[in-house]
């Protein structure tokens, strides 16, 4: 088969491999859409994933064997899994805190992804998915779990009024988590006019250019002064953490998805003053089935974000490429197999 | 000059920049500033008044009237600039009081308090005329 490896900064190699064989208490699925995340993106510049793995972790497929101990799955399910495996045994995971895992495979992080046409995985991370829900909307599930796992981590309350900086894949998903939660008004910053555009449609208040409106000003015009109660930062350029800051009301949250790998200036004394809490959030856990539904029910929608689809061969260049581009309009780009069914 | 019109932000530039005290406290800083002087209606001012001022190294640069991308916005009622002006209320105790808003690295603006201080008093020598029901208060 086909796979897409890890095998250092800059390097992503495709090659073909044998096609892995399950074990007794995996499945073998066929990979019909794998889509490219940030971490990816930050992975490729920076060289942090383990090398000589298959990367992907936003995927999509059908089970096509099953390993002999596995019950209660069928070939032909069509299913979508987990981004990562916690031990189930160490004091975070007793604590219910799977995500801090001391032992945590990571899905195409640690352990062979989705990014190839076959992917053997053991059934506990695997979910089937609705009947209404294509593999190409199912492969947006782990990002929007991501975000509905941000949500439920954020001190984010029914009435809020919460900013987004940055309107990628995560920023578009945590705008419309944020509606579903309740809020009264979602802002978004975002410098390209495409992204700034698809907010709106997807719930956005009122959207600014960081790069042309003074966001203080703004933002603070139609909040009495008070500005967002919580602001999610989504987006992985700098300048956005202490603007982040600046922004959030005093006594606000500041909850960071995105995923920074410069140092950031941080004025630590405005948080002091101003009694600001910042939280991180990291990977989901148990929020898929959530993530499904609310795909099913059209509560959240992800065809608008997939810019296109390209082949496994062309993921280097037409995806991690084009998504590091500055002034890329492309949101989510999905690497679709043969065999896909839309 | 009415605060805030732009002969007041042109008289702001070259009072500033003609102040060596000031150029010597705000020399190698690189800031700029949004001024928001919010409405009052009751006392007669109707609609917020934006400022901008880019200091480089010391040295004005540009100045304008509205809302764009700075370092730092200082916000507060229009009342409250006033009693800056007048000398009535410091602007450090504003800060600390809250009563003016800085939305920025605080930071770096309170370690440099000096050079803000001295610029208020540069701005304390501008005859400047208010609107509303503080015109009894023009600085002459």
């Amino acid at each position: 088969m086909q796979a897409a490896f890890f095998e250092g900064a800059g390097q992503i190699i495709v090659k073909e491999v044998p096609t892995p064989q399950p074990s007794e208490s995996e499945v073998l699925v066929r990979v019909h859409y794998c889509g490219i995340c940030g971490s990816d993106l930050e992975a490729y510049q920076s060289g942090f994933y383990e090398h000589g793995m298959i990367i992907g972790h936003e995927f999509a497929g059908e089970i096509i064997a099953l390993g002999e101990a596995v019950h209660g799955w069928s070939v032909g399910d069509k299913v979508t899994a987990e981004d990562s495996l916690p031990c189930g045994n160490c004091w975070f995971c007793k604590q219910g805190r799977q995500v801090l895992c001391r032992n945590l495979s990571i899905t195409g992080v640690t352990f062979n992804g989705g990014m190839a046409e076959y992917v053997s995985l053991p059934v506990d991370i695997l979910h089937r998915l609705p009947e209404n829900v294509t593999t190409r909307q199912a492969a947006l599930a782990e990002p929007l779990a991501v975000c509905l796992h941000g949500i439920r981590r954020s001190s984010l309350k029914v009435g809020d009024i919460v900013l987004v900086l940055g309107s990628g894949t995560m920023g578009l998903l945590m705008l419309q988590c944020a509606v579903l939660a309740g809020v009264r008004s979602v802002f978004v910053s975002e410098v390209n006019p495409v992204r700034a555009s698809l907010t709106r449609e997807l719930g956005a208040k009122a959207v600014f250019n960081p790069l042309e409106d003074n966001l203080v000003v703004e933002i603070n015009a139609l909040t009495d002064g008070l500005g967002p109660d919580v602001v999610y930062v989504c987006t992985s350029n700098s300048s956005a953490y202490q603007d982040a800051l600046n922004l959030v009301r005093a006594g606000g949250q500041v909850f960071v998805l995105g995923l920074c790998v410069e140092p950031v200036p941080t004025d630590f004394l405005s948080l002091v003053m101003g009694e600001i809490d910042i939280q991180g959030g990291y990977l989901e856990h148990g929020e898929i089935p959530a993530a499904l539904d609310y795909i099913a029910q059209k509560q959240v929608r992800v065809e608008p974000l997939i810019s296109r689809e390209i082949r496994l061969d062309e993921v280097v260049k037409y995806g991690f490429k084009e998504l590091l581009k500055p002034d890329t309009e492309a949101i989510k780009i999905l690497v679709s197999f043969e065999g896909g069914t839309p | 000059m009415k605060l805030g019109d732009k002969e007041y932000l042109q008289e702001v530039l070259k009072r500033s920049n003609a102040d060596q005290a000031y150029r010597e406290l705000a020399k190698g800083q690189f800031e700029s500033y949004t001024l928001v002087l919010e409405a009052v209606p009751d006392k007669g001012i109707n609609e917020n008044i934006v400022l901008g001022f880019d200091c480089q190294d010391g040295e004005f640069i540009e100045v304008w009237e509205g809302s764009r991308p700075t370092m730092f916005t200082l916000t507060a009622p229009y009342g409250t600039w006033v009693d800056i002006l007048r000398g009535k209320l410091g602007a450090t105790k504003a800060i600390t009081m809250r009563k003016l808003n800085v939305q920025g690295p605080i930071l770096q603006l309170l370690k440099g308090a000096n050079r803000v201080l001295r610029w208020v008093e540069i701005l304390q020598t501008i005859p400047t005329e208010f609107e509303g029901d503080f015109a009894q208060y023009n600085l002459s």
